[in-house]
């Protein structure tokens, strides 16, 4: 066969088309009961070399990223070693005289995001670690600077997580100390994952801008205290009923490259102490 | 059965293409304007061989790509399908072994996908829709066609325009 029209204008041609193009349309228009469960499959035979490519690539550039600071860090480490044991005990005593809890410290897997191409990436995540490394369905994924998502399903040595800017996701929101409640979802329209919404905020109540929204604890999945972002202002109002805020993230799940696979076991604990989200009182005085 | 050198030669680029970008992509930061080589590797192939392989290609890319977001399942196939099959025909109407032409069709196909998969998935609105097809699509499909670019220039031995036969 040459190149020429006869053999593009082939019927085919065209018949191969149309069946992959109405196969495509099949998949969109799956339930999520069907379409979770064939992804699934298709991750764990075809793409599982694939995906098992991609994480080795990503942990070695990991590795080699972080070999400098890695030696730097050993040092820094093996001289602070020497004084771990003291204070550790005067931490805990500090820390049972102030009445904190414990810091993050056990109950989650660590996990890489391996970013893919295409516009679902930063709506879900696909995560370098599955029910073998102990991740489970509907787990929290957090990052050090707070809610990441929670995971949607789960394979052997993968997962992927739901992150917060996807258009289903909604968690249970407070204002810290407990006192205001309300639900936060993604800004549907604005850019990107760039911004979230919390609604259900009683008129009467008032949000400063700059204040911090973490998980609530209600629901049962989320542990109660993971920073989900601060107040930017007042987005709407239904006069004498509700306000919606605008918040900015703590966590932009695109950006993301590591993140925490909380158990469910942790999701009646309060995680307030494990991430720096409280604000600066404002007397306090500037450190040396 | 043995296949003939240059579709040898042809399969050991893209597998090249497929293998660099599944290394090279997680070293690109922010992967939103990463370079699609994958997709510069189906463009290829559709490029080279028929439509149909083209529609086929895409088909099975993108349902690969939809399994790690299932959020979308079904999109990226669409999208794929759709772009690999006029990417086949259109050689046939403006054949030309050009760099210029080949990165053209490059930027316009992964354009063109950004849009199919952002009408076929429904996931954004308004000013994200706008960012996404105006700003971050056109920005990773100059990326994309910079590196097949130098894809042809680096594979050109292996990547000459071969009709199947």
């Amino acid at each position: 066969m040459t190149i020429g029209s006869e053999r593009y204008g082939s019927r085919a041609d065209t018949a191969v088309f149309a069946v992959c193009l109405v196969l495509s349309l099949v998949a969109l228009a799956l339930p999520e009961a069907l379409r979770l469960p064939i992804a699934s499959a298709l991750r764990r035979t075809v793409l599982l070399p694939v995906v098992t490519v991609q994480r080795q690539a990503a942990l070695s550039r990991e590795e080699r990223q972080d070999v400098l600071t890695l030696r730097a860090e050993r040092d820094s480490l093996a001289l602070a070693s020497a004084l771990l044991p003291g204070l550790r005990a005067e931490n805990a005593q500090l820390r049972s005289l102030l009445r904190l809890r414990g810091r993050l410290g056990y109950g989650y897997v660590g996990a890489e995001v391996l970013h893919q191409t295409g516009l679902a990436d930063g709506l879900t995540l696909l995560l370098s670690a599955g029910r073998r490394e102990g991740v489970a369905a509907l787990a929290p994924v957090v990052a050090p600077a707070g809610l990441v998502g929670a995971v949607l399903s789960v394979d052997a040595h993968t997962s992927v997580a739901m992150a917060w800017s996807h258009p289903d996701f909604r968690v249970s929101a407070m204002v810290e100390g407990g006192r205001i409640f309300g639900i936060v979802a993604a800004r549907r329209g604005e850019t990107a994952g760039e911004v979230m919404e919390l609604t259900g905020i009683a008129y009467r109540d008032t949000l400063p801008a700059g204040t911090p929204v973490v998980t609530s604890g209600l629901g049962g999945i989320f542990p109660r205290g993971i920073p989900i972002g601060t107040v930017q202002g007042v987005l709407s109002e239904t006069a004498g009923w509700e306000r919606t805020y605008l918040l900015r993230p703590a966590v932009h799940p695109a950006q993301a490259s590591h993140v925490m696979v909380l158990g469910l076991d942790r999701a009646a604990d309060t995680l307030a102490a494990a991430f720096d989200t409280l604000p600066a009182p404002a007397d306090s005085a500037p450190q040396p | 059965m043995r296949l003939p050198p240059g579709r040898l030669k042809l399969a050991a680029a893209l597998l090249i293409l497929v293998a660099a970008h599944l290394v090279l992509r997680p070293r690109f930061a922010p992967s939103r304007f990463a370079p699609d080589l994958v997709l510069v590797a189906l463009l290829f192939l559709a490029i080279r061989t028929r439509p149909a392989v083209g529609a086929l290609a895409g088909f099975m890319v993108g349902m690969l790509s939809d399994a790690v977001a299932p959020t979308t399942f079904g999109a990226g196939a669409f999208a794929l399908t759709i772009v690999g099959f006029v990417a086949g025909w259109l050689k046939a109407v403006v054949f030309a072994d050009n760099l210029l032409v080949n990165a053209l069709i490059v930027f316009a196909a992964s354009w063109a996908r950004d849009v199919l998969q952002v009408a076929a998935s429904n996931q954004l609105r308004g000013g994200a829709l706008g960012m996404q097809l105006l700003v971050v699509s056109p920005a990773a499909a100059l990326s994309t066609a910079a590196a097949a670019l130098v894809a042809l220039l680096l594979l050109r031995g292996w990547l000459t325009a071969t009709p199947s036969r």
